[in-house]
């Protein structure tokens, strides 16, 4: 027990005291999850209403793929764009692995499906009739899907929360195709994975406390839109 | 079948055919013309083809994929099935107001000018406007006057419904379109919905699909009775329901099948 809150104790310390550290490591954690989860945004909700408006062949399927890739794991998803990214790859002349920017490429397309996912249940579980209702008085197909973006909003967030949390929590893409570099792509997953197993347990708790309250601050904030 | 002669109708359908996805034919050759001004209702058993017909009147079966029209329909001397219909233009001058009511999750003020807003106008004083006389001609306006910016949702379901008419009435329309307005509604939010109909007749024409024979005879004027998609009758309503032509028109009404 003694070890576990002493431990405990000087997390708190790392976290009140600003240490420098633990600022930069959550900063990169927030910032490259913050680009990708916006970027899957910007792809995953037109997907996602697309899917749940339109109706064509091959939609189920389509449904079907993005549902299993909303179980992809990540170290998947860090090999396949390591191997696109690598030297040897396709994109290996932009020079893209381990920096911040293959993380977010990476996140990203951990992120879209999800998003893409929720956005289309959500589109699937509005009024049915608001669609016909809003081109019988005189609204383009187009107003007719932002006003039903409009009237789905929470599922939308609720989707870009989902999509966030996963991102801020993987390991496998930041650790693969950020390479876990002090300062720069080193992110809280990959720094407690790292200092635990280098025995700085409580680097690694104050990282993990920083983490939760991230995921409570975002919660609290869905709450409060949902309540006004 | 007897003709009742209508003259100067606002709409003229000529040799209408309607098919849904996969060539089923849903109306088979329909000639029929709705008198301006009045109320004409649409009756017949299930699946005779009468919300099919009106939702030709405003083109709404252009949102089901694979669906085919063949002949006229004429509003106010212009097929709008020609070529070059613009189709949103068309629903403004046809409102529709649905089966069930389903204002959207927005204020009752909001709801009334919606159709306005999509159309671009800005003009404050023309919505203020608007939402009064849209609200008044619906019959809702004494009991929302001072709650115009709380939330449709809060509305009882006959409240929805004139709402939803308010909607449609907004937009200036010259005939409102109504498929079974009333059937998700109590026997008193269905009487002062059918008030409200009859007080909008002298504005609008009004073509009511309906499936309660009752409510044909109360509120309309003239009643068109369709059965398999093609129409076995029209004529005044009054004509139609006490001495109807057709004997299939005759079972239909008497309750003999249906």
């Amino acid at each position: 027990m003694g070890y576990l809150y002493d431990s405990l104790l000087a997390a708190i310390k790392l976290i009140v005291g600003f240490d420098k550290d633990v600022l930069i490591t959550v900063w990169t954690s927030l910032y490259t999850s913050t680009v990708a989860i916006l970027l899957a945004s910007l792809l995953g909700i037109p997907v996602g209403l697309w899917l749940g408006i339109s109706k064509f062949r091959g939609r189920r399927a389509l449904v079907t793929l993005l549902n299993t890739l909303m179980a992809l794991p990540t170290v998947v998803v860090g090999l396949l764009l390591f191997g696109v990214l690598s030297r040897q790859g396709p994109l290996g002349g932009w020079g893209l692995l381990f920096t911040p920017a293959a993380m977010i490429l990476g996140q990203m397309v951990l992120a879209t499906p999800i998003v893409a996912n929720y956005v289309h249940a959500a589109v699937i579980g509005a009024d049915r009739r608001i669609l016909p209702t809003l081109r019988s008085l005189g609204a383009t197909s187009w107003q007719a899907s932002l006003q039903l973006l409009r009237d789905i909003r929470f599922g939308v967030m609720a989707a870009v929360i989902a999509g966030f949390g996963r991102v801020i929590a993987e390991v496998g893409i930041a650790m693969m195709l950020g390479g876990n570099i002090r300062g720069t792509t080193r992110t809280m997953t990959t720094a407690i994975a790292l200092e635990t197993s280098k025995g700085e347990f409580a680097f690694g708790l104050s990282l993990g406390l920083v983490l939760m309250a991230v995921a409570l601050l975002v919660n609290l904030g869905l709450n409060f839109l949902q309540q006004r | 079948m007897t003709e009742t002669r209508i003259e100067n109708p606002i709409i003229e359908v000529n040799n209408l055919k309607f098919y849904y996805p996969g060539n089923a034919r849903a109306l088979h050759g329909i000639d029929l013309r709705i008198p301006e001004k009045q109320v004409t209702a649409l009756i017949g058993p299930s699946g005779c083809g009468k919300s099919t017909l009106i939702r030709c009147f405003n083109r709404m079966n252009d949102l089901i994929d694979g669906c085919r029209v063949e002949g006229e329909v004429i509003l106010e001397g212009e097929n709008i099935y020609a070529k070059d219909t613009d189709i949103i233009e068309l629903r403004r001058e046809a409102g529709m107001v649905f089966q069930k009511s389903n204002p959207f999750p927005k204020s009752i003020y909001e709801n009334v000018i919606y159709g306005l807003r999509i159309a671009g106008e800005k003009d404050k004083r023309l919505f203020d406007e608007r939402v009064e006389s849209s609200l008044k001609a619906a019959a809702l306006w004494d009991e929302v006057k001072d709650r115009l910016h709380e939330s449709a949702l809060g509305l009882s379901g006959g409240q929805m419904q004139r709402l939803c008419i308010a909607r449609a009435i907004a937009v200036n329309p010259k005939v409102i379109l109504m498929d079974e307005p009333c059937s998700a509604l109590d026997p008193k939010s269905t009487a002062r919905v059918e008030e409200t109909i009859k007080e909008l007749r002298n504005e609008y024409t009004i073509i009511i699909v309906t499936h309660n024979m009752q409510q044909a005879a109360r509120v309309s004027d003239y009643t068109a009775f369709l059965f398999e998609g093609s129409l076995i009758e029209f004529g005044s309503t009054d004509q139609l329901f006490v001495k109807p032509q057709n004997k299939q028109t005759e079972d239909y009404i008497t309750g003999r099948f249906g």
